[in-house]
């Protein structure tokens, strides 16, 4: 299945339990000579901060305020991410099992 | 050496947004209804466009990305086409005033009216772009720029106190005429710092070639080139002030703010005013016209550089060739070009945020600009610089309806 | 790598160092069991549109249809031909022949070339 990644950006990723994780926001790649593998997904809305590479603005605030989940994103591993409805994607791990990045 | 005469890009950027119809008008304006008490306006204009001026040189010079580049690829296309859509709106607004602007610098040399300059001014804006390269564009509307400093000698010919005008540098508020006085300051900040100034700089120090070696020259070019047109900017104040104020006269038409000329300069002033302004619009014109068709071509990544030949970024060309020409139909219909400078001086402020935003967030990537990313100093001026924009976006439309 | 970071939205270069356009979407293959790949670059049609809003994809379908180079949809690159993944990516074609500069062309040829100093698209 073909799926196209900008469409899919933004979306909303539900649990396995249906509960509300977040949304799509940057794809974990593997590059090597002939190909580019999708090694897993960071989903939240600070996972928009990669994008902007912006980590030099924020983690200072961060410091600051002292706060080690002010920010969340999640890392997803690419076999735990159900794209069979790309328009609804969903988990295949509850929410609670989700690794917590920066 | 070279590096020196790259001055010529910051007066022409300066120029074109400095002394230009809307910020002659603003300013003028400013003068004439209140004195000296705007000055501040300008000074803080010109203070906000130095520094947004060296960024935007500095990310180019270090990235070789302009800040369209840029934008496009950090916020993505669905932001880019919102600031595009604004951006593009407002600058086409001030190209039809600029246009409009040689017409009447035009119509107050011959009698004829700026309506049938229309087409032959667009047709001459457009040549010089067809034909010409960006450094002809470059040092030409440099040198020719120079001679709004008859502007200077005009404030000074009426000899000025310059005690009260230093006092003009400080914000105070007037007795009365409190919104009127409002939309003023809105309107001579969002004529200085317009967007398509610094997506001009940007885009023509990729032109010029810049490098990492430009880092320091790109400083002094924009610490120079937007003081140089400040500077003008004031002289304006300041003789409308002299020239207008005690007269009582209003500036709502374009030809009474030749009076701040004839006044300082009677026997040449009438013909330096119209030649200064002629000269100003016709810059303007071209960097707007280079600005829009740099925001698409670089927003789309196509093929861009005014020393191509057209048919080599065609798509750029193209850009130019019909947004010069839409905007001569206007004017064809005799829409009064002061009018679109207002109403388009407000909407620039109010659209200042989708511009300056991302600044912040560019100018402190490690990935384009390494080493030379934003210090402390550089981030709390971005930072305050947004927060003028917020203010100013959100009061410039309701002084336009109250005071304008 | 980071996809949406490092390579959507970056402007693209051919092999003879001339601008291509922009990434303006990326396709990925998804098997049943194995691993998601990038398969291919997307560049223009109304894949752009698509991100703002799929009403916009429409308008530039329908005015495309009305004028313009035969080839009027996405181009879609091979991840294979991508050479490097810098500020801008290098890719190992020739822009001409991927149809990536169908409209530069087009625009080219009927419009500026007509006008007096346009000059030649083609190289000599």
């Amino acid at each position: 299945m073909e799926i196209h990644i900008e469409l899919l950006l933004g979306t909303k990723v539900c649990d396995v339990d249906g509960e509300d994780v977040g949304r799509i926001e940057e794809f974990h790649v593997q590059r090597d000579e002939s190909s580019c593998r999708v090694d897993a997904y960071l989903i939240g809305a600070s996972a928009v901060i990669e994008r902007l590479s912006a980590w030099t603005l924020v983690r200072p605030v961060k410091k600051l305020l002292h706060s080690r989940n002010l920010l969340t994103v999640y890392e997803v591993p690419w076999q735990d991410m159900d794209l069979s409805d790309p328009q609804h994607p969903r988990l295949r791990i509850a929410k609670r099992d989700l690794r917590h990045i920066k | 050496m070279k590096k020196v005469l790259q001055i010529t890009l910051g007066i022409i950027t300066s120029v074109g947004g400095f002394l230009e119809i809307g910020s002659v008008t603003t300013a003028a304006q400013a003068g004439a209804s209140f004195g000296y008490q705007l000055l501040w306006a300008v000074l803080l204009g010109t203070l906000c466009l130095i520094f947004l001026v060296e960024m935007s040189g500095r990310l180019a010079a270090v990235s070789k990305h302009t800040i369209v580049d840029a934008t496009r690829e950090r916020f993505g296309f669905p932001f880019y086409a919102v600031v595009m859509l604004g951006m593009v709106l407002v600058a086409f607004m001030v190209l039809v005033a600029e246009l409009g602007g040689i017409g009447l610098s035009l119509q107050i040399l011959t009698g004829l009216g700026f309506p049938w300059w229309a087409i032959p001014v667009s047709f001459l804006v457009w040549l010089l772009m067809w034909k010409g390269t960006f450094r002809l564009i470059e040092n030409g509307a440099s040198l020719l720029g120079l001679v709004t400093l008859s502007f200077v000698v005009a404030a000074v010919k009426l000899h000025p106190e310059w005690g009260s005008a230093a006092h003009g540098l400080l914000p105070t508020m007037p007795g009365d005429q409190k919104a009127k006085y409002g939309f003023v300051a809105v309107s001579i900040l969002g004529a200085s710092i317009s967007p398509y100034l610094i997506y001009f700089y940007s885009s023509g120090a990729i032109e010029d070639k810049w490098d990492e070696s430009y880092i320091p020259m790109n400083r002094m070019i924009a610490g120079f080139g937007m003081t140089f047109g400040g500077f003008l900017s004031m002289a304006v104040l300041v003789a409308a002030a002299l020239a207008l104020q005690p007269k009582g006269i209003d500036i709502d038409k374009f030809d009474q703010a030749a009076l701040l000329m004839t006044t300082a300069l009677p026997k040449w002033g009438f013909y330096l005013f119209a030649f200064s302004m002629l000269v100003a619009c016709f810059g303007a014109a071209l960097e707007i016209s280079l600005a829009i068709a740099y925001f698409f071509a670089q927003g789309f990544g196509w093929n861009w550089g005014e020393d191509l030949e057209p048919s080599k970024d065609s798509r750029f060309s193209f850009v130019y060739t019909i947004i010069i020409f839409l905007a001569a139909v206007p004017l064809l219909f005799g829409v009064d070009p002061i009018k679109v400078t207002m109403i388009s001086m407000a909407l620039t402020a109010a659209t200042l945020p989708l511009t300056i935003v991302p600044f912040l967030f560019l100018m402190n990537d490690p990935i384009y600009l390494g080493e030379h990313r934003n210090g402390w100093v550089s981030n709390s001026v971005v930072a305050i610089i947004i927060l003028i924009s917020f203010v100013l976006a959100a009061i410039s439309i309701p002084l336009q309806i109250i005071g304008g | 790598m980071k996809l949406i970071r490092d390579v959507l939205d970056k402007k693209l270069i051919d092999l003879e160092q001339c601008d291509m356009g922009r990434v303006s979407g990326l396709v990925m293959y998804v098997g049943e069991r194995s691993q998601p790949h990038i398969s291919h670059i997307l560049i223009g049609g109304s894949t752009l549109w698509m991100r703002v809003h799929p009403a916009l994809a429409r308008v530039s379908n329908r005015l495309a249809q009305l004028w313009g180079p035969k080839h009027k949809g996405a181009v879609r690159i091979p991840w294979t031909r991508v050479k490097s993944v810098g500020r801008d990516i290098k890719l190992d074609v020739e822009a001409r022949e991927t149809g990536a500069l169908a409209w530069e062309i087009w625009i080219a040829r009927h419009i500026i070339e007509r006008i007096p100093g346009g000059g030649k698209e083609e190289v000599e």
